[in-house]
């Protein structure tokens, strides 16, 4: 029973302007239906007029997808009768979109990709009281109708929900290192899949936010499949919606067949021809994509292929975080930097549910706090405790550092190794008969009197000297 | 004011005017006044604004009384299409037309009446008033600009009327109410805050008593338009250089299509007098034959619908149309609202124009109907290599009763297209202007032109109309 799923991304583009008109795309502080005017809200007598930026940027991302584009493309009416649509029709792009096959390569799977075409974002829906299957009343908020939004269809190439967040992830990397999206816009990144099983009719689960939510999505949808299967019954050809809270999809309505959606060309939008020259100005202008910079961070920095993907992978400004500690501050061991902020930084951020841009973490003191490990002024195991610290107040290390060290009592280690040895004479038996786990045991115990402040290995080394200096 | 001033032409007010010689506070309300009595006599207005505004400048149509078709729309100033389903909006801004008039110096006397959203020839299909033609009231102005043609012609004052063609509803009530009506090149003049019929046809034309008045005001509302992506060619022309072009050497295709059965033959002779008169002053004349044109008719059909039941998608009483009771679900709200509002023109049009474009028939019919408008296009194109203009009757029939008009069928209807649809459908500038009168009634000749050639249009329009006073 072969899986199959293919995706329908969803990219908002940030352009400063939308689509069709003026108005900003940027709502994260506008009342709702600030940022409207005659033409995204489909006034009689308005008429659209394309913004060229949008079109570049749908360039950058189709030649980073390896996609052919179109050298003279149409704009088209999809027309369907829904609230989140003020003219009843969408203009999208139809029989020529911007661009046609492609792929991408993500671990040893080849994604194809079928189509990349570019449409206005209709107007935002809020289900009051409930959810789109339930609410009493919606409102609807246009500022985000006539947002630019690139849509990137996959061919059915996923065999694993995994796959499909892989591919989804590194798909936010490209968009990002090229610059025309905004992953902290309130839903910039909507996912559209197809599900179906062999043997079963082919479902759509719509409207997905983020990437885990589609793994998850993904996998129920597949266990349902594989149940209905299983009692012989077949998946019927149906739009479904995934609920987070729930973690489960709900039917929202079932396909008799394709919808119809009559499409024409759009009559006020002029077909627009590209020349060579302009799609390669375009693409040469290209800035470094997320594959090229792997290999290129693994080499000038000789990092691992592992660390290098996990910096560019995770967060585009990790990568350029890590960049600016080892150019800038000129860091020496960028190796260990980039083991600094894969395992313990990026845990602190996460920890308070923020990422490296917007936190109050600099390249400056954060090389700071690498000096102070490297100069032994503090232990990797308080480094640990310390990065918490400092992700949480931005506070320069070597000023907490000297805090804490100040409102900690002087430490007399042999004091308390000696109190220790003494108050557990069966663990100092114990280790000597041979057992290891004994020394641990103390090496713990001293630790907690320090309050985890002082060197493991100076404990050890003590402890053990103590010991044989008693015999 | 002395009244019989008000009777000078467009080109000698707006020089008066400019040279301060008439009191424009007292013209305007002379004109206002007129302007009731003939609402109350032909009716050709939807609404009459009863306040102009004064000219905003001293501009090339400093002074001007102008009407609008109620397809475009008027900030501030109900606006309406022709269509119950648009009572009572009132559009936040101009149409592009509109505001380059008034930005001239021109004021706005009213909203002259239309065909719901302009599907119709006679200005009967209409929510508000049906105008009547000055020739004869118990006559059809002709449509869809029907109000315009109507104010054109019965106007006691110096006026001119923006109207709007998307398959011939300029150059039908020119025909019918003996005025003159230049269709613009598609493009030529910008359709921002035009209420869409279909966009791939619509063109904002003018309308007036003379050559020289239509002229005058397409120079001021053509060029480019950064609102319009479909609008062109650069910057302003001033067409009233073209008056005096003469048409010596012009070179006048005449297309036996245009001229067969269905045709007046009291028409066909008119037209074909004045062809000979041009002729005699210099004009060489040829007859053509144009063979594409019978296919204009359902290409012209399909697109015009197809698009127009896209535009309409928007009246369904969420944003747009008329509000009614909250009752139902979306699509039961929006079916209602629109059963209510929409003329039966206007749901017969959606209803095929939607099934022109659904998957399994758009092959057939939309896409196909785009293939045969080039086609179309080239055979024009081909002409126009040879030919400065063609000349043909403007309208096959004259101005019909309306007791008559009842007796046609839709298809019978969309018959009398036959001489405007193939150059509406290709774009090309035309022109109607009158040849003479039978009967009392009016007769129009057309003369159409390449894309861009509205010299030659003014030309031999200008030099027709001498002939005519002479």
């Amino acid at each position: 029973m072969e899986v199959m799923i293919g995706l329908e991304v969803h990219c908002q583009l940030a352009t400063r302007s939308k689509l069709f008109c003026s108005d900003s795309t940027d709502s994260r502080e506008s009342a709702p239906n600030e940022n409207t005017c005659p033409i995204c809200l489909g006034f009689p007598g308005s008429k659209p007029v394309v913004n060229r930026k949008a079109i570049d940027y749908g360039i950058m991302v189709a030649t980073a997808l390896n996609s052919n584009i179109a050298r003279r493309m149409y704009f088209s009416r999809k027309s369907y009768f829904y609230p989140d649509m003020a003219k009843n029709f969408q203009v999208t792009q139809y029989e020529i979109p911007l661009a046609l096959g492609g792929y991408v390569e993500v671990g040893d799977l080849k994604v194809r990709i079928r189509r990349v075409h570019m449409e206005e974002d209709p107007a935002k829906l809020s289900y009051v009281g409930g959810d789109i299957t339930n609410s009493k009343y919606v409102l609807i908020d246009y500022n985000r109708a006539g947002a630019p939004l690139l849509e990137i269809v996959t061919e059915p190439d996923f065999k694993t929900p995994q796959q499909a967040r892989a591919f989804l992830e590194k798909l936010s990397s490209m968009l990002e290192h090229i610059g025309i999206y905004d992953p902290s816009r309130e839903a910039s990144l909507r996912v559209d899949s197809n599900v179906s099983i062999e043997g079963g009719n082919r479902v759509e689960v719509k409207n997905i936010t983020g990437f885990a939510n589609v793994e998850k999505a993904l996998g129920y949808e597949i266990v349902r499949q594989r149940g209905l299967l299983r009692m012989n019954m077949k998946a019927v050809m149906e739009t479904r919606h995934f609920d987070a809270a729930t973690r489960t999809t709900k039917s929202l309505r079932k396909k008799e067949a394709e919808a119809d959606y009559g499409y024409i060309f759009d009559p006020d939008l002029p077909s627009i021809t590209l020349s060579e020259a302009s799609i390669k100005k375009v693409a040469d202008a290209m800035p470094e994509l997320p594959d090229q910079r792997v290999a290129r961070i693994s080499g000038s920095y000789g990092l691992d292929e592992y660390q290098a993907k996990v910096l560019v992978y995770t967060d585009k400004n990790l990568a350029d975080f890590f960049e600016e500690c080892c150019t800038r501050y000129a860091y020496k061991d960028p190796p260990h930097a980039a083991n600094w902020i894969i395992n313990y930084l990026l845990k602190s951020l996460n920890w308070n549910m923020t990422a490296i841009k917007g936190s109050k973490v600099r390249a400056g003191t954060f090389i700071e706090f690498l000096g102070l490990i490297d100069s032994g002024t503090i232990t990797e195991r308080y480094a640990k405790e310390l990065i918490k610290e400092y992700v949480d107040t931005g506070i320069s290390p070597t000023e907490l550092a000297e805090r804490n060290i100040r409102s900690t009592p002087k430490i007399n280690l042999e004091e308390i190794v000696s109190a220790i040895i003494s108050s557990n004479r069966q663990a100092v038996e114990e280790f000597k008969g041979g057992n290891a786990r004994a020394l641990q045991f103390m090496i713990g115990q001293v630790l907690a009197k320090t309050n985890k402040q002082a060197d493991p290995n100076a404990i050890k080394e003590l402890i053990l000297k103590m010991i044989s200096e008693a015999k | 004011m002395n009244k019989g001033a008000s009777m000078t032409s467009v080109k000698e007010h707006i020089e008066k005017a400019r040279s301060g010689e008439v009191d424009l506070k007292a013209f305007m309300e002379e004109v206002m006044e007129r302007t009731r009595a003939i609402q109350e006599k032909y009716t050709p207005f939807i609404t009459i604004n009863d306040n102009p505004a004064p000219p905003a400048s001293k501009g090339m149509l400093y002074g001007l009384p102008i009407s609008v078709k109620d397809c475009l729309c008027t900030k501030g100033l109900r606006t309406t299409a022709g269509s119950k389903i648009l009572n009572n909006y009132i559009p936040p801004f101009d149409a592009t037309a509109v505001s380059r008039s008034l930005s001239e110096g021109a004021f706005l006397i009213g909203k002259t009446a239309m065909d719901e959203f302009g599907f119709g020839t006679f200005s009967t299909n209409c929510a508000y008033s049906i105008p009547k033609n000055p020739a004869d009231p118990e006559r059809s102005c002709g449509g869809s600009s029907g109000g315009a043609g109507c104010v054109s012609a019965a106007a006691d004052f110096p006026h001119v009327a923006i109207a709007e063609s998307t398959g011939g509803s300029i150059t039908a009530p020119a025909a019918f109410t003996g005025t003159v009506g230049i269709t613009p090149t598609y493009g030529r003049v910008s359709r921002w805050g035009l209420i869409d019929y279909a966009n791939s046809l619509d063109k904002i034309g003018v309308m007036g008593k003379e050559v020289y008045d239509v002229a005058l005001v397409l120079s001021a509302i053509s060029g480019e338009d950064p609102l319009d992506s479909t609008s062109h060619g650069g910057g302003r022309e001033d067409f009233t250089k073209s008056l005096e072009g003469g048409i010596a050497g012009m070179k006048i295709g005449v297309p036996k299509e245009y001229f067969g059965e269905g045709v007046d033959e009291r028409i066909s002779a008119l037209v074909w007098k004045r062809i000979k008169e041009l002729e005699g002053e210099g004009a060489a004349y040829e007859e053509i034959s144009l063979p594409l044109t019978e296919y204009s008719i359902p290409s012209y059909y399909l697109i015009a619908m197809s698009e127009a039941s896209t535009n309409l998608s928007k009246y369904c009483g969420l944003r747009y149309g008329l509000h009614g009771e909250l009752s139902g679900n979306f699509e039961e709200y929006f079916s209602k609202v629109r059963s209510e509002g929409f003329g039966d023109e206007a749901k017969r049009r959606v209803v095929l124009g939607t099934y022109a474009r659904m998957a399994g028939f758009r092959e057939a019919y939309y896409l196909k109907a785009l293939k045969v408008r080039s086609k179309i296009i080239n055979e024009f194109r081909g002409a126009f290599k040879r030919f400065d203009v063609i000349a043909t009757p403007s309208m096959p029939v004259l101005p019909p009763k309306f007791s008559e008009i009842g007796g046609l069928t839709p298809i019978q209807g969309y018959m009398m297209d036959i001489l405007t649809v193939a150059p509406n459908l290709a774009g090309m500038p035309m022109i109607s202007l009158p040849a003479g009168r039978i009967g009392g009634l009016p007769a129009g000749i057309h003369f159409i032109a390449d894309q861009m050639g509205e010299d030659s249009l003014f030309r031999v329009a200008a030099f027709s109309e001498g002939l005519e006073w002479k």
